[in-house]
């Protein structure tokens, strides 16, 4: 091998390390624009009270409605996967029990789609003070008992551990995360609101999960075993605009996309409606199809 | 002379080279090593994980980065609103190429000290970051673990200098006892800005899922929003951290040592303080291998929803789609594929957080055993330790802190041996 040729091959090589270099190349990201940027930070040392703007006066009627309906799911939900417990097996796994995967959880006989989470984006009025009676959230057999859990901002909640073991806490987006010890409990009151629901999770049992939803309204409805949903005393007048989530959905951060033309639901699963005072709102059945949920087949 | 004409003289310089495709070569290295222009100036980069993650438009991406740079300025010239209650000088030292000013003061700091592992953008994604073991902290979501604070609050400013000053035991954060106080001050209120200004982005791209339709996917540029809704309780948060202090008692008395340490081991032990499921029950951490810390995870479950949209995507069938439809998926298949894309230049292999070995004497928040009372009652913020804060009485926390600080000089005698516990000795 002559020498000009390993050189060659050296340099080749080097090139060819230049060129393509250490790391992963990046996605370009767009450059921000200077002058709106000037512009724009001129805006902030002017006088702000002068382009305060007035509270929204927002059409406000009187008395309360309700808005009811039911999800069914049209594509078939598949076995439900055992999880893997790994840990305190003689609490955990009692006497050969199972735990399973409660992500989707569809009633075989109506098609009832349970734990889609519907709520009120933002109302005027709230008819109830926040309760100061605690709301539950326990844990038995290492497993959360409310997959979907709903409170108010400022309730307490009185986190429970039914277990004979120890277990932990942990909401994400919310820094609690703090140890229960066996058949003890804690109160946390949230502090503020969660734009969609956030994972509940315990470090010590990695496969227990379940969601929790705080809002200062309170205008949650989490649907039940057979896909029923209602939310009480919303306000009536006003325009409300409800969002649907559910922890499988494709849609963007778990939002619940429908074809619903009439309700003009979106691809961010949101609509808007108009209660009349005392009226009971119900949408029927809200079928979910297969492509809106991951990891399902058609029906 | 420039740099660049510097190189390309001592490449005609190497007569030796005859072949003109090793010239040619030659000359491409050359090129790559020095470039063709001027270096362009340092800019901060957007967080392209998030705004992929909240499916931002290009124009929405480019509004964040505008509203940022209106805040904030740029990595050369930092601007301290005074709703940040950063202070600018501060900034201005450890900001910007490294440089001496007119009295010969060194400025530029960050540049200097941090930036190779903890980047520009304080993303933790500097060219070193990738081969560490822990990575570098991203302070954009302004979450720190080694506090002097309830679990949920900021540090203070004393903790940060405090870590910098001491170093992170067991990582490759090293001390800067050597720089002067001044220049430690300049850094922390930097690595305070660069969280500030992360948290606001953040805050930023996850509003625009909340905005109306007749908002058109823009966000407000008011100052209502941007500043009382966004900034300010933000801010707020990092002005208040003294506030948050946690109170802890004085350190048991009336019992003595070997007393409080068999006690913090019955606790150790036990239901109700737990620390044995993840610590293990050897002390040597090895009770839970599989989780993730917050950052980490983070990126663990954004590659699960990929991975089951790349799936889904996959066995839908385009046919007898309406043209609606048919956008509709090319538009998820486009951004599931920009999103793996993204994933492999910003973000780094995500890694499981291992608890810590208690054997090993290396404490990482510090050794005093008021640290380990603030781990143990507060948690450790953005990783699995759970707070004991409530459940654990002040004094049980004092006597697991002694058990603690005995563990790597507790002889086991259940092994037989007349030494201390090893790693080996799990096997």
């Amino acid at each position: 091998m002559s020498v000009s040729f390993r050189l060659r091959a050296v340099l080749v090589l080097a090139t060819g390390v230049g060129a393509v270099g250490c790391a992963p190349p990046r996605v370009a990201a767009p450059q921000p624009d200077a002058e709106a940027a000037s512009r724009l930070r001129a805006t902030f040392v002017s006088s702000s009270a002068s382009n305060a703007t007035a509270e929204e006066a927002t059409a406000t009627g009187t008395g309360w409605a309700a808005l009811k309906g039911r999800f069914t799911f049209a594509g078939t939900p598949g076995a439900a996967k055992a999880l893997v417990v790994d840990k305190d097996t003689e609490v955990c796994s009692r006497g050969g029990m199972k735990l399973l995967d409660r992500s989707l959880l569809v009633d075989p006989s109506s098609k009832g789609l349970a734990n889609v989470v519907v709520f009120a984006r933002k109302t005027s009025r709230v008819k109830d003070p926040v309760p100061t009676v605690p709301a539950v959230f326990d844990q038995k057999n290492c497993e959360f008992l409310t997959p979907v859990f709903a409170a108010r901002v400022g309730q307490p909640v009185d986190v429970r551990n039914s277990d004979p073991i120890g277990h932990n806490t942990n909401i994400a987006g919310t820094a609690f995360n703090q140890l229960i010890p066996a058949n003890a409990a804690t109160v946390y009151k949230p502090d503020s609101e969660t734009g969609l629901p956030t994972m509940v999770t315990c470090n010590i049992h990695p496969w227990m999960k379940a969601y929790a939803m705080f809002r200062k309204d309170g205008y949650v409805a989490v649907s039940a075993p057979d896909g029923n949903f209602e939310i009480r005393d919303l306000p009536a007048g006003e325009s409300i605009e409800f969002q649907v989530w559910h922890e499988r959905s494709t849609g963007p951060s778990g939002a619940l996309g429908l074809a619903q033309p009439v309700l003009k639901w979106t691809p961010k699963g949101r609509f808007q409606i108009r209660l009349e005072e005392g009226e009971v709102r119900d949408l029927g059945t809200l079928e979910v199809p297969p492509g809106a949920i991951a990891g399902t087949s058609g029906g | 002379m420039s740099v660049a004409d510097r190189y390309s003289f001592s490449c005609q310089g190497r007569r030796q080279v005859r072949q003109p495709l090793a010239a040619a070569v030659l000359a491409v290295v050359a090129l790559l090593a020095v470039g063709c222009g001027r270096t362009p100036p340092a800019a901060f980069r957007l967080n392209m994980v998030e705004a992929t993650k909240q499916r931002l438009t290009p124009e929405q991406e480019r509004q964040v980065g505008t509203i940022l740079l209106a805040m904030f300025g740029t990595p050369d010239d930092p601007v301290a609103l005074p709703e940040t209650g950063l202070d600018e000088a501060k900034l201005r030292l450890a900001a910007g190429p490294v440089r001496s000013d007119i009295v010969g003061r060194k400025n530029g700091l960050y540049r200097e000290h941090c930036v190779h592992c903890h980047g520009i953008t304080g993303d933790g994604m500097g060219p070193t970051a990738a081969f560490l073991n822990p990575y570098p902290r991203d302070y954009r979501p302004g979450v720190y673990k080694f506090k002097s604070t309830e679990r949920a609050d900021k540090p203070t400013h004393a903790d940060l200098v405090r870590t910098l000053h001491n170093g992170i035991a067991g990582t490759s954060m090293p001390s800067f006892a050597l720089l002067s106080a001044v220049q430690v001050d300049a850094l922390t209120e930097y690595v305070k800005y660069l969280s500030i200004r992360g948290e606001t982005e953040l805050a930023l791209m996850r509003a625009f899922f909340e905005l109306d339709d007749e908002d058109e996917g823009k966000l407000p540029e008011s100052k209502e929003f941007l500043f009382a809704e966004i900034l300010e309780p933000i801010a707020e948060r990092w002005q208040s951290a003294a506030e948050a202090r946690i109170e802890a008692p004085e350190m048991p008395t009336d019992i003595d040592l070997a007393a409080s340490i068999a006690k913090g081991r019955e606790l150790f032990y036990g239901d109700k303080a737990n620390c044995v499921k993840c610590h293990g029950v050897t002390g040597l951490g090895d009770g839970q291998a599989n989780d993730y810390d917050d950052w980490n995870k983070a990126i663990v479950e954004v590659t699960k929803e990929l991975d089951s949209g790349r799936v889904k995507l996959a066995e839908t069938s385009t046919r007898g789609m309406s043209a609606d439809e048919a956008a509709e998926h090319r538009a998820q298949v486009a951004w599931v594929e920009r999103f793996g894309k993204v994933l492999d230049g910003d973000a780094l292999r995500p890694r499981t957080i291992p608890p810590r070995n208690l054997r090993m004497g290396i404490y990482r928040g510090g050794r005093r055993p008021l640290d380990l009372y603030y781990r143990i009652h507060a948690g450790i913020n953005g990783a699995p330790m759970p707070a004991a804060k409530g459940t654990v009485d002040p004094e049980d926390i004092w006597h697991i802190v002694n058990y603690v600080l005995s563990l790597p000089y507790e002889l086991d005698g259940e092994l037989g041996a007349d030494r201390m516990m090893v790693a080996k000795d799990r096997l």
